[in-house]
């Protein structure tokens, strides 16, 4: 055993970084259930029992997490209620990601009117308070989950571009793309193959800790009333349902909060520990 | 010990203090409110919010009053008469009133009063169109006041009791401005305001000139707080030593209830919850379907397992002590099965979808819509619901028939009266009626307005209620108490059931 | 140098132009304040509406209206609320205040946690504590703030009365607010505290004065920690202006009378005046923030100068 773990270059020596040990399960064990829950939960934490209001956790087999203000299963509800977190936290991450790095090659490697645009664009937009925004924007629009991720999609893409262009400018100088420039690569092939994969570590890292900040924002916006469809579980909106209830019915709104908690932390831990593999000079910090 | 040590103890031990005395109780005399929004004006021209009179019906009289029982009362007008025609109300006025100014009460101040609410300057605010059944006000003496009417008003000695109708001071005004008044406001009543910072606070202080019976209360604060949650822990700390509606919700009854300090004092109020159909396009268009999508909801059960005996069921769009409210009239029952025969007979396959729009802070009626939703899916139906902003659902969804199949109604009609809610809700080109166009239901609607027997007005009402439930234009819910959560300290208080505070009696300990 | 600065600084005024013209514009979007205004009447008819929105200025063309308010912000004139017709300079000049305050506060109360706890997970990097710090700082970044909110709420104010639940009155009331924002940012506080510590302590100023004998904490706090004091106050320029965003959903739990609420309250009011004036304010701010630390940042760091 000693002799394993003495060993600093085994195959299995990153899995001793506690962080990522604990984010890997947390994340992993956290969104197999979610992914699993439609044959675990088939009514999706939606079966309303009016007669069986409020039963407390661990006092019968089939609510072990007690039961809501509608009678619904309380433990069905969170893990239900994270394929609108995920969802949300991934595709507007996703998308966010897609346009900024896009944005970001471009401007970086073109510069020109072009990179000016982006960027006085991207002032603009880190200048404005984001939450004030966003209320004002779905009080024009309605909530609903389609909206939300919209909204994520362009206060974040900026982030994304930023970060991308700070490197695309530093790269572009680097000896390797001079040469593979000097023997005639075309631009897209140079982005492509030689501007991308090198600088993709730091994106990996935002990525990651933006589908974090992501799924809190989802449940900011949802407690603030302006979220997804509160018939749908959610996280965010069974932690605003449940805060009338704190101080008699305190695990309608305890448990979906330590499911937020929980799920944050293990990306959270997981963004951390990429961050000291992948963006060692800390251009990612937020 | 070091002389660190000691220093760092001091200092423990006097925030200590600060802390204790941070949340000590309130000075004897002082009662203070939590209030869910500032209106930004106290001009009563200016104003349509419930919130507004909670305070300013401390501030400012009307000719009549309303007790709490809804009884009309003599307020700066002592006696009345109403000519047969219903067109001519004669006021004898109080005698020996004062506005807080020192301003004396009287005729003129009655005449200014309704020709700037009916003039330019009322044309501004919201509260205009409520009055303007009044065609002229003519001074007969000092102390007597003659309201010459254009058409005939049942509910109009109501209205004079609140709103748009409270006297203001004619002089204070001419001397300080519209601007001044909405900030600073002057009236007749038991308490004058003694400091308004927007947002945040107002202050009153007991009128020690005022007709009436003085209020046993020295000060009075209103602090507005959004927040239900965070009005009740003010409340639970004691800083707050009541809570108005509509910050209770239901589910915090239960809370106020285990703590020795604290009770929930209940009225039933006037407010009224339904869903709405679309009844120009979709699904709902059909009577039949809205007919099995109401058998389909078990309602009593909703009212009895969400709404914790704080509500009632009602029939038709009012409560019951709404004159037009027929006691005669049946609820449509729930009926599963028969639902589901009307649903197929109108040709509506399983597994349909509709949209119920609510309001998104409103925690109470979200999971009664939910509750709703839950029943519509045993019958076949998938409903989906959509949470607004207040203010966009009420101004933006509704009145331009952007909803859904079914929208959240909540409606309190202050004047108890049904037609205040009945022609606003059904009559064609109605705000809140985006969708109806029935010539049969406007004509009866029109023709009550008329009226000046109360009995045949009654009759019509009852009809129309009627005619309604047959068309299944709503789903009609529950009729909500009016419910306060108050600190146990508070003494003699009478929760009216619309919101109107007057506050002469109270007292704290 | 004044080349640089007069170009950030021209460029600082085309965003704050470019935000106003959006807010403005967007702001005219959110739906009918006439409508809003008179949803309590009884039969409203096009034409009281006409006559509400003549009432407070809608009626003219968005540009009037824009130029108007364009205006006014050199004057510090953004209008009057549509609600009663405060100043909403006073509304603002009152909010204003009370967020910068808790802004403030936050920041002392992340820097107070993060710098010990920083140290501390340097000094005893790769053992146990310096793991647990690093985790625990993440558990602060990860709870939704409101929630944490209302837990300290429940603890504080409900069951030990101890503090006030909401609204701001004396020292007190800003313990709980300042926490909830505070312990979001104290996560990457400690990383740069640990970051700047351990280079410190690799530097051969801190061998001579360990070799010179001086204790431990000396060494620590006197020579380290003043060298990381740079990183950490141009950081806190940056957080400043996240902060300043995020103070919405906390101002509206704990009822703070700031910019949050009187906006989050605007929107619902559809009270234009208010909402662009505290919107562009807060972005003003923001932008002001970003070009002093900018400029701090050329004047340090000349390379950036050039980018």
């Amino acid at each position: 055993m000693s002799l394993i773990a003495d060993r600093p270059h085994s195959r299995w020596a990153v899995f001793r970084s506690f962080e990522l040990v604990a984010g890997l399960v947390l994340v992993g064990g956290i969104g197999l259930a979610v992914i699993l829950s439609p044959w675990l939960f088939p009514d999706n934490g939606m079966g309303v029992n009016l007669l069986a209001r409020l039963r407390a956790p661990f006092s019968d087999w089939s609510h072990i997490l007690g039961t809501d203000p509608l009678g619904r299963d309380v433990l069905g509800r969170v893990v239900a209620g994270g394929r609108i977190s995920l969802l949300v936290g991934v595709a507007s991450v996703a998308g966010g990601a897609a346009i900024g790095v896009f944005m970001g090659l471009v401007s970086g490697f073109y510069r020109g009117v072009w990179d000016m645009i982006v960027m006085r664009f991207a002032d603009v937009q880190l200048a404005l308070p984001f939450i004030l925004l966003a209320i004002t924007f779905i009080a024009i629009l309605g909530g609903g989950l389609f909206n939300i991720i919209m909204l994520m999609i362009v206060s974040q893409w900026v982030q994304y571009a930023r970060l991308v262009r700070g490197q695309v400018l530093a790269l572009r100088e680097r000896e390797f793309v001079l040469s593979a420039r000097s023997f005639g690569v075309s631009n897209f092939n140079l982005i492509w193959h030689h501007l991308l994969p090198n600088l993709l570590g730091p994106v990996i890292v935002l990525i990651t800790l933006n589908v974090a900040t992501n799924i809190l924002l989802e449940s900011s916006l949802t407690f603030l009333g302006l979220g997804v469809d509160p018939s749908t579980p959610s996280w965010g909106g069974m932690l605003a349902d449940g805060r009338t209830y704190l101080q008699t019915a305190w695990w309608v709104s305890v448990f979906p909060g330590l499911a937020i908690l929980l799920t944050v932390l293990g990306l959270n831990l997981l963004g951390d520990w990429l961050r000291d593999r992948l963006d060692p000079t800390g251009r990612t910090r937020q | 010990m070091t002389r660190w040590n000691r220093a760092l103890r001091g200092a423990l031990l006097t925030s200590a203090l600060a802390l204790v005395t941070a949340a000590q109780a309130q000075p004897a005399g002082t009662l203070t409110i939590s209030s869910p929004q500032d209106p930004g004006s106290w001009d009563p021209i200016d104003t349509f919010l419930v919130n507004w009179s909670a305070v300013a019906n401390n501030i400012f009289d009307g000719l009549v009053a309303r007790t709490p029982d809804l009884k009309i009362i003599p307020g700066l007008a002592t006696e009345w008469t109403i000519s047969d025609d219903g067109l001519t109300y004669t006021f004898k006025l109080r005698e020996g009133v004062t506005f807080h100014n020192g301003e004396p009460f009287n005729a003129d101040a009655v005449k200014y009063t309704f020709d700037r609410l009916l003039g330019e300057e009322g044309a501004k605010g919201p509260q205009q169109s409520n009055y303007n059944a009044i065609d002229s006000v003519n001074v007969v003496d000092e102390k007597t006041v003659e309201l010459k009417l254009s058409r005939p008003d049942p509910v109009l000695l109501t209205k004079l009791a609140g709103y748009g109708a409270m006297i203001v001071p004619p002089a204070y005004i001419a001397e300080k401005g519209d601007e001044y008044f909405n900030t600073h406001p002057v009236g007749t009543g038991p308490f004058t305001m003694t400091s308004y910072t927007a947002r945040d606070a107002v202050e009153l202080k007991a009128y020690d000139k005022f007709w009436g019976d003085k209020a046993k209360l020295e000060n009075v604060t209103f602090r507005f707080i959004t927040e239900p949650s965070t009005a009740l822990a003010e409340l639970q700390s004691g800083r707050v030593d009541m809570v108005i509606p509509p910050s209770v919700p239901i589910g915090s009854i239960p809370t106020i209830e285990a703590d020795s300090k604290l009770e929930i004092v209940s009225t039933p109020g006037a407010t009224v919850y339904s869903l709405r159909f679309n009844t120009r396009d979709g699904i709902t268009a059909d009577p039949r379907v809205r007919k099995a999508l109401i058998m389909a909801v078990d309602r009593a059960t909703i009212n009895d397992a969400i709404l914790a005996g704080q509500a009632k069921p009602i029939v038709s769009f009012q409560s019951e002590q709404t004159f037009g409210n027929d006691p005669s009239l049946e609820a449509i029952p729930f009926d599963t099965a028969g639902a589901q025969k009307l649903l197929d007979e109108a040709g509506v396959k399983p597994g349909t979808t509709l949209q119920i729009d609510v309001r998104g802070n409103d925690s109470t009626f979200n999971e009664v819509a939910q509750a709703v939703a839950s029943y519509l899916s045993t019958v076949g139906i998938t409903a989906t619901i959509k949470p607004y902003e207040t203010n966009v659902l009420l101004n933006d969804i509704i009145p331009a028939g952007r909803t859904g199949a079914m929208w959240q109604q909540a409606w309190g009609a202050w004047t108890f009266d049904y037609d205040n809610t009945a022609y606003l809700m059904y009559h064609k080109g109605e705000r809140w009626n985006p969708y109806g166009d029935d010539p049969k239901l406007d004509a009866l609607l029109e023709s009550q307005r008329g009226m000046t027997n109360a009995q045949e007005r009654e009759k019509v009402l009852q009809e129309i209620a009627r005619y309604v439930a047959d068309q299944a234009l709503e789903m009609p819910l529950y009729n909500l108490n009016q419910i306060y959560a108050i600190n146990k300290r508070v003494k003699n208080f009478i929760a009216p059931p619309d919101s109107r505070l007057r506050l002469t009696d109270v007292t704290v300990e | 140098m004044a080349g640089f600065l007069i170009k950030r600084f021209l460029q600082a005024i085309f965003v704050v132009l470019c935000v106003t013209l959006l807010v403005a514009y967007a702001i005219r979007l959110t739906g009918d304040p006439a409508l809003m205004l008179s949803q309590g009447a009884g039969s409203v008819t096009e034409d009281d509406l006409a006559r509400i929105r003549t009432g407070l200025g809608l009626d003219r063309p968005f540009y009037v209206q824009y130029l108007e308010f364009l205006g006014g912000l050199f004057t510090l004139d953004f209008g009057r609320s549509f609600l009663g017709g405060t100043p909403v300079n006073q509304l603002i000049g009152r909010a204003l205040p009370a967020t910068l305050a808790l802004a403030l506060a936050s920041l002392v109360v992340s820097i107070v946690i993060s710098i010990p706890l920083g140290i501390a997970s340097a000094t005893r990097q790769g053992r146990w504590p310096g793991q647990v710090i690093r985790v625990l700082s993440l558990v602060g970044l990860s709870f939704p703030n409101f929630w944490l909110a209302i837990m300290l709420v429940l603890v504080f104010s409900i069951s030990l009365q101890w503090l006030p639940p909401s609204g701001m009155e004396g020292w007190q009331s800003f313990l709980m607010p300042a926490l909830t924002m505070g312990i979001i940012l104290t996560a990457t506080n400690v990383r740069l505290v640990r970051t700047a510590m351990l280079e410190t302590l690799k530097q051969q100023y801190v061998t001579v004065a360990r070799a010179k004998g001086l204790s431990e904490r000396v060494v620590l706090y006197k020579h380290a920690l003043r060298n990381c004091a740079i990183p950490l106050i141009t950081y806190l320029g940056i957080q400043f202006g996240g902060l300043l965003g995020g103070i919405v959903v906390v101002e509206r739990v704990f009822n703070w009378p700031g910019l949050g609420t009187l906006a989050f309250q605007a929107v619902a009011d559809r009270d234009y005046p208010v909402l662009q004036g505290v919107i562009v304010v807060l972005s003003m701010l923001i932008v002001l923030v970003n070009l002093i630390v900018d400029i701090a940042y050329g004047l340090v760091d000349p390379r950036i100068r050039t980018e």
